[in-house]
């Protein structure tokens, strides 16, 4: 299929046809304009007349008369009957001058020099004037062209602008394409790169149901150049563009297409420049018509995401509410009779604690998906953290299993800028999981440094370590070891949480064997430097 | 230890009133309980409890704003009980006077524990200021002065206040604003945003290893408190 129009040259309005010539005739430019029949016959008749007329009493008259009324008559018949007429009756003028009123009479040979200089004289203003005519003509006509497309413009820019929605703009548009350019039918298919094809818009409004030829107007927006088809093509086949009976154009915005406009006329549509020019002003309108209509449509889906944000807010809250209330009753009860001796208290109130961790999974779940995880950074010092860790880890601790921390007490204490609960919360699941692997009576070594911009600590254990080919995986949410049976431990949320939480504070958090067997775990988050007082 | 007069539960949920009633009735002779804020304020006005236990997620008034009606009525501790793990929620009550918070669930144990020593702080503090030693630590209020294993120990001025205003708390959790108010004297311009590292060379010097402190504990984003009595 070959493009009907050169691309970069704005499609235009076609009048090939004797219908649309008539509607569209105030758009026509006639530089080549064929006068009526009628014309010639009429200003032939008046040059006839005025001929017989001079001869019969041509001893009488002056050759300037003569000369005059010709002029007349060659003025008249260019302004009514155009530039041919006036020409043709300026070169039969002449020779009648010379034929008939000019000694020698009836011969064409010139007798005095000074006769060269009058036919001469009559035969240059005649033409001069009949193209200055011709000229002024063609220019009111153009005047009148550019002043109804202009018109037409600001009453479509005025539509897309002030239409309540945005898709009664583009009808409107659309009912304003169709009866400007006479095509009878007048379409718009609205476009995007990620959501394809979209509803039809029409002269009545949106058509959900009506299907679109999708690879035709996929192909069109997707190469942003026009395409043509003749009915008797069938779809798909090559035409070019004299002849098109249906015209799929691209509707672009900041060389984005948003859409495709398809035309369809029972003959072939072909469009002159002028009308190239107005239908390539008339599908920018369509287009910022169609993006308007998309802008708003982003703006009603943000505020609905904005109100499931506040909704999903309230949810959290409230389920943590809800379900922490009847935990908290069963934890309670369970622990007293627990205390007067019920053994099965105790597993009451054992599996009451592992409900609390789910529900605590859940809402970090959920959190973790809706970015909900608020930071707020501070000035905080890398001691505070680590001693903070180490304390919370130490009901861990068991199987003569410790904690060995590596601190550098002499230099000035590292400051970084990082959430501590956050932070806290990273180290705490490092030094969690570091603990469970160790084996018995080993150590798991904590550790900050300051490397260029960045605070480093380190987790290192030497338990099994991580095969390379996890050592991403472990990261992302829901991983569990392979060997681990299902009921361990929680949701495997853990890790891609804490990664998570080092990132949204322009953090870090990566993986790495440890020399010699076992696993290192690395945080970093941004260091500081502050001026002690 | 005495047991003390009375103490007021405002909660709720009959359930959580009926275990932490069974949780404290060691700790207590009388036990107050109100469900609604109103009538725990009411009852707190007339009875004057020697410790109060809050819960946040009242029916008719907002949690924050109960602690801080009986702050102003009572001088007793106050103990929250909240179902929500946010820290920014515990820096509001600790500034609204609360003493301690507890998120739910809890353990009873726990609950007891802090109830006693919050009751034991309430009475001491009343005391005069005397020496107090911690871990080694001993500190001399009236003399500014720091020893540990009879060698005494230098402190910058800010250090000193500090130190000075988290063991005069007793053990209570105070709040970063708490403690810039107390040292700084809400004197803005002063590089208040620094706590934290004045508080790790404080440490440096007073802590057995400042890694892994005992005396400044951190309580992650809500403050610091001094490991006084617990």
């Amino acid at each position: 299929m070959t493009t009907a129009l050169p691309r970069g040259a704005p499609p235009g309005a076609g009048t090939s046809l004797g219908r649309l010539r008539e509607r569209l005739a105030s758009l026509d430019i006639p530089l080549t304009q064929t006068p009526p029949r009628l014309a010639w016959f009429f200003w032939l008749a008046v040059l006839g007349i005025g001929t017989f007329a001079m001869y019969s009493v041509q001893a009488r008259i002056d050759q300037a008369h003569v000369v005059l009324l010709y002029l007349l008559i060659v003025l008249g018949a260019s302004a009514s009957g155009g530039r041919a007429l006036g020409l043709t009756l300026a070169v039969v003028a002449f020779i009648l001058i010379d034929y008939l009123f000019q000694p020698p009479y009836n011969e064409f040979a010139i007798g005095k020099p000074l006769d060269w200089l009058v036919l001469l004289a009559f035969l240059t203003t005649a033409i001069v004037a009949t193209q200055l005519l011709a000229r002024a003509r063609a220019e009111a006509i153009e005047a009148r062209a550019r002043a109804i497309e202009v018109t037409s413009l600001s009453r479509l820019a005025s539509e897309t602008l002030n239409a309540g929605r945005a898709e009664d703009a583009l009808v409107r548009m659309l009912e304003v394409i169709q009866s400007t350019l006479g095509v009878s039918g007048c379409v718009i298919w609205p476009w995007s790169p990620d959501r394809g094809v979209g509803e039809c818009i029409t002269r009545d409004g949106i058509e959900p149901k009506r299907r679109a030829p999708n690879p035709l107007v996929q192909r069109v927006a997707e190469r942003g150049e026009p395409l043509t088809l003749s009915v008797d093509d069938g779809l798909g086949a090559e035409h070019s563009a004299p002849g098109a009976r249906e015209l799929f154009l691209p509707l672009g915005v900041q060389s984005r297409v948003v859409g495709v406009l398809a035309l369809s006329d029972e003959q072939p549509i072909v469009f002159d420049p002028p009308k190239q020019r107005f239908l390539a002003a008339l599908t920018y309108y369509a287009a910022l018509g169609i993006d308007r209509a998309r802008l708003v449509r982003e703006a009603e889906h943000a505020a609905a995401l904005r109100e499931a944000d506040r909704l999903k807010d309230n949810l959290l809250a409230s389920v943590s509410h809800d379900l922490r209330t009847p935990l908290t009753t069963i934890k309670a009860l369970a622990q007293t009779a627990a205390l007067r001796g019920d053994t099965a208290a105790a597993a009451i109130e054992e599996q009451a604690d592992r409900l609390t961790r789910l529900v605590a999974d859940l809402l970090d779940l959920s959190r973790m998906k809706g970015d909900a995880f608020r930071v707020t950074p501070d000035i905080n010092t890398a001691e505070d953290l680590i001693g903070a860790a180490q304390r919370q880890a130490q009901g861990l601790l068991g199987d003569g299993k410790m904690i060995r921390t590596v601190v550098d007490l002499e230099s000035p204490a590292l400051v970084g800028r990082f959430d501590f609960t956050h932070s806290l919360r990273i180290l705490g699941n490092l030094l969690e999981n570091a603990l469970r692997y160790t084996p018995a009576a080993g150590s798991v070594e904590l550790g900050v440094r300051r490397d260029g911009d960045a605070l480093v600590f380190t987790v290192a254990d030497n338990g099994p370590g991580i095969p390379a080919a996890e050592s991403e995986r472990i990261f992302q949410p829901f991983y569990r070891h392979a060997d681990t049976a299902p009921d361990v431990g929680r949701a495997g949320l853990g890790l891609s949480i804490a990664r998570r939480l080092a990132e949204i504070q322009q953090g870090s958090l990566t993986y790495e064997p440890r020399p010699g067997g076992g696993s290192v775990f690395v945080l970093t988050l941004p260091a500081v430097d502050i001026e002690e007082d | 230890m005495d047991k003390a007069a009375s103490i007021l539960i405002i909660e709720d949920e009959p359930q959580i009133r009926v275990a932490v009633r069974d949780a404290l009735r060691e700790v207590a002779d009388r036990i107050g309980e109100a469900a609604t804020g109103a009538e725990g304020l009411h009852a707190a006005a007339s009875e004057r409890p020697e410790l109060v236990v809050l819960d946040l997620g009242l029916p008719d008034s907002a949690g924050v704003d109960v602690c801080r009606e009986l702050r102003r009525l009572l001088t007793s501790p106050i103990i929250v009980l909240s179902a929500r793990h946010s820290e920014d929620e515990k820096v509001l009550l600790l500034n609204a006077g609360a003493d301690d918070y507890v998120t739910k669930p809890f353990s009873v144990l726990e609950l007891a524990a802090r109830a006693r020593a919050q009751l034991r702080r309430a009475r001491s503090s009343a005391a005069a200021p005397s020496p107090v030693t911690l871990h080694g630590l001993t500190i001399e209020p009236a003399t500014r002065r720091v020893d540990r294993d009879g060698r005494q120990i230098h402190l910058t001025p800010i250090e000193w206040q500090i130190l000075h205003t988290l063991v005069t708390a007793g053990g209570r959790t105070l709040t970063h604003q708490q403690i810039f108010d107390a040292v700084w004297s809400r004197q803005f311009g002063s590089p208040q945003q620094y706590l934290r590292v004045h508080i790790t060379n404080l440490r440096r010097k007073i802590e057995s290893d400042p890694a892994s402190p005992r005396i400044v504990i951190t309580e992650p984003g809500v403050g610091y408190r001094a490991d006084v009595v617990r």
